[in-house]
């Protein structure tokens, strides 16, 4: 499935120079780079849709959207997953208006029309009206994706045939997902519901603050801090023993100090249960994979997810036009756990990053206003500067990617956009440079690798 | 059951317990938190939980651990969130954002204990936010009041948010 615009710019290079540092700020609020950027990135990339505790049985589905197209993932009678458009392919109306649940089939309000969760049509209202050969049914289902992929536990979809394997698209960045997804012996799980809030800001503006902008929490943050933290602000950066790693687009900043964020989440029996399994996890990851997790972090999935491992937010970007986005929030953790430290792992996500959260409620109206002062002409044409410690980058035998030294960068931002360039530029996959090159291969399992990564 | 037929509170009491609600709307609006840290009982319960949008007939079982709640906070937390907003440092909150609360559809209800109430009412609350956004929320609440001496304090309140999607960037205000 290949979707085109007709006549798109040819080039959106000079809307930044990443070697300078700066971006051009129409990027993040002109109608027609967002319109590309739905057929550029969000029709042809890898897209988070569910993580697979959402849907356990045959029959559960939730709705969400890829990019701004509606869609339905259901779990199947083979326990496979299905994604689908939600869209009747008769007139068009919406099939499902739930947010989840469990059925057999979904009907279309319109005139009736049926499909199983496969997304199948079996029938209609009144099917009598149809003679023979005006409508063969199975043509008519609801429009699957091109692939669906799983990697331990989360679910993502392409609409694009092309695409490569999932394994490849995340690349390198495996090596650090495992540092949430694989920590310990059971895998994750979504719990609770998901919480949904409309911001008046550019997509890109939630994924870049996640990917890098550690900069940013010790001032935006400072009564949030202050306030659980005995008047005290956040304590200085260690700017020797801290990371930025960009792969692809995907990056992660990090500490390796081990505690930070689990300071932050403020639950100290959360913070009791990973001391008790980080000699195992050390064991599982390696010592200095268990000692980046739970330190101060945070991280973005290309191109629209983010988390903070430790803290256990996890969180989708969904764009709604240059000027607004959909904040969808879970909280994640490890299946193994016992029900109580879930429910701290939950109260403590609610108390910081949920939206009546300490720390979220103070992110909100910056990214809006990042946003909207570019409705005036003169100020959207002025640049950004995005330059901060572009000298730091370095080579590191343990850690994979891009690395730079000090978690105080610009690094992974200038890495997510130059991903941002590169698909935005390029029509094939094949010709998209590798930034870096991967070290990790196509192999599945990034936790046993024999040495290779070892202290 | 709660919803067993009691008589109904005197008077008195409904007056005394609608004044307080508005009282209790007029302080936050004015941002004297502490003159409404003062109206809650040092057991009080202040909780949001999550909903999700299901088919009326949603055929799955419900979730093991809950929906998720937003706020579940007692007095100590509420107490944190108010020492927040008096930092100094929280900037999205200066200069100061219009809030302004209405109380409606006040049914003030008997209860088992004597010096109880339950009360349901609805709130509006609108803010103009420092960039000029105004956004509109309402929510049902589910009270218990409880009389101490001489005035009425809030032991318990149940929030019910009108909104799948929440219209607002965060929900930095009391409800």
């Amino acid at each position: 499935m290949r979707i085109e615009r007709i006549g798109r710019e040819p080039d959106y290079s000079r809307y930044m120079d990443l070697k300078e540092g700066w971006l051009d700020r129409r990027i993040f609020s002109d109608a027609d780079i967002y319109e590309e950027e739905l057929y550029r990135i969000f029709a042809r990339s890898w897209l988070f849709v569910a993580h697979e505790s959402q849907i356990p049985s045959s029959g559960d589905f939730l709705t969400t959207h890829m990019g701004e197209d509606a869609v339905i993932v259901a779990r199947q009678p083979d326990g496979s997953i299905r994604v689908m458009l939600n869209s009747c392919p008769h007139r068009g109306n919406k099939v499902c208006f739930a947010d989840a649940g469990n059925t057999r089939r979904f009907v279309c309000n319109y005139h009736g029309w049926a499909f199983d969760t496969a997304g199948d049509l079996k029938g209609m209202h009144e099917e009598y009206c149809y003679d023979a050969g005006d409508i063969d049914f199975k043509n008519h289902g609801l429009k699957n994706v091109a692939k669906v992929g799983n990697y331990k536990g989360l679910v993502f979809a392409t609409f694009n045939s092309d695409a490569p394997s999932l394994e490849a698209w995340l690349g390198d960045f495996r090596w650090y997902l495992d540092m949430i997804l694989d920590n310990e012996e059971g895998g994750t799980e979504f719990i609770g519901g998901c919480i949904k809030s409309v911001i008046s800001a550019n997509w890109k503006f939630g994924v870049e603050n996640f990917i890098g902008d550690a900069y940013h929490a010790g001032w935006t943050h400072d009564s949030g801090a202050r306030s659980m933290n005995n008047g005290q602000p956040f304590p200085p950066i260690d700017m020797q023993n801290s990371y930025h790693a960009s792969m692809n687009g995907h990056g992660w900043e990090f500490g390796t100090e081990g505690v930070g964020d689990l300071v932050l989440l403020g639950r100290p029996k959360v913070m009791d249960y990973y001391n008790k399994i980080r000699p195992k996890m050390a064991e599982r990851l390696g010592e200095m994979r268990s000692k980046i997790f739970g330190s101060v972090a945070s991280a973005s999935i290309f191109p629209n997810v983010s988390f903070l491992p430790g803290i256990s937010t996890f969180r989708q970007w969904q764009p709604k036009g240059p000027m607004q986005f959909e904040l969808k929030t879970w909280v994640i953790v490890n299946k193994a756990m016992p029900d109580d430290i879930k429910e701290e792992v939950t109260k403590g996500v609610m108390q910081t990053f949920g939206p009546g959260g300490t720390f979220e409620m103070d992110d909100g109206e910056n990214w809006e206003n990042c946003t909207t002062v570019n409705r005036g002409v003169v100020t959207r044409h002025e640049r950004l500067h995005y330059r901060c410690g572009i000298g730091r980058e370095i080579e590191h035998d343990t850690l994979p990617g891009i690395v730079y030294r000090g978690q105080y960068n610009d690094a992974n931002q200038r890495g997510f956009y130059q991903r941002w360039l590169d698909m935005m530029t390029h029509d094939e996959f094949g010709k998209m440079p590798a930034r870096p090159e991967p070290r990790l291969g196509n192999v599945a399992e990034t936790r046993d690798l024999p040495g290779l990564f070892a202290l | 059951m709660l919803d067993r037929p009691l008589a109904p509170p005197p008077v008195e009491v409904i007056v005394a317990v609608t004044q307080a609600l508005h009282r209790e709307a007029r302080l936050l609006d004015n941002e004297d938190l502490d003159g409404w840290l003062a109206m809650l009982g040092k057991d009080v319960s202040y909780r949001l939980e999550l909903k999700s949008r299901r088919f009326r007939a949603d055929r799955s079982p419900p979730l093991p651990l809950g929906p998720g709640v937003i706020f579940n906070e007692d007095l100590g937390r509420l107490k944190m969130r108010v020492d927040r907003l008096k930092s100094g440092f929280v900037w999205a909150e200066d200069p100061p954002n219009y809030i302004r609360r209405a109380v409606s559809n006040v049914e003030v209800l008997a209860n088992q204990a004597d010096n109880e109430v339950r009360v349901h009412s609805v709130l509006v609350m609108h803010r103009n936010r420092i960039d000029g956004t105004t956004r509109l929320l309402t929510a049902g609440r589910t009270d218990r009041w409880r009389s101490e001496g001489s005035c009425w304090l809030l032991a318990s309140r149940d929030i019910v948010l009108d909104h799948s999607v929440m219209p607002d960037s965060n929900l930095n205000a009391f409800f």
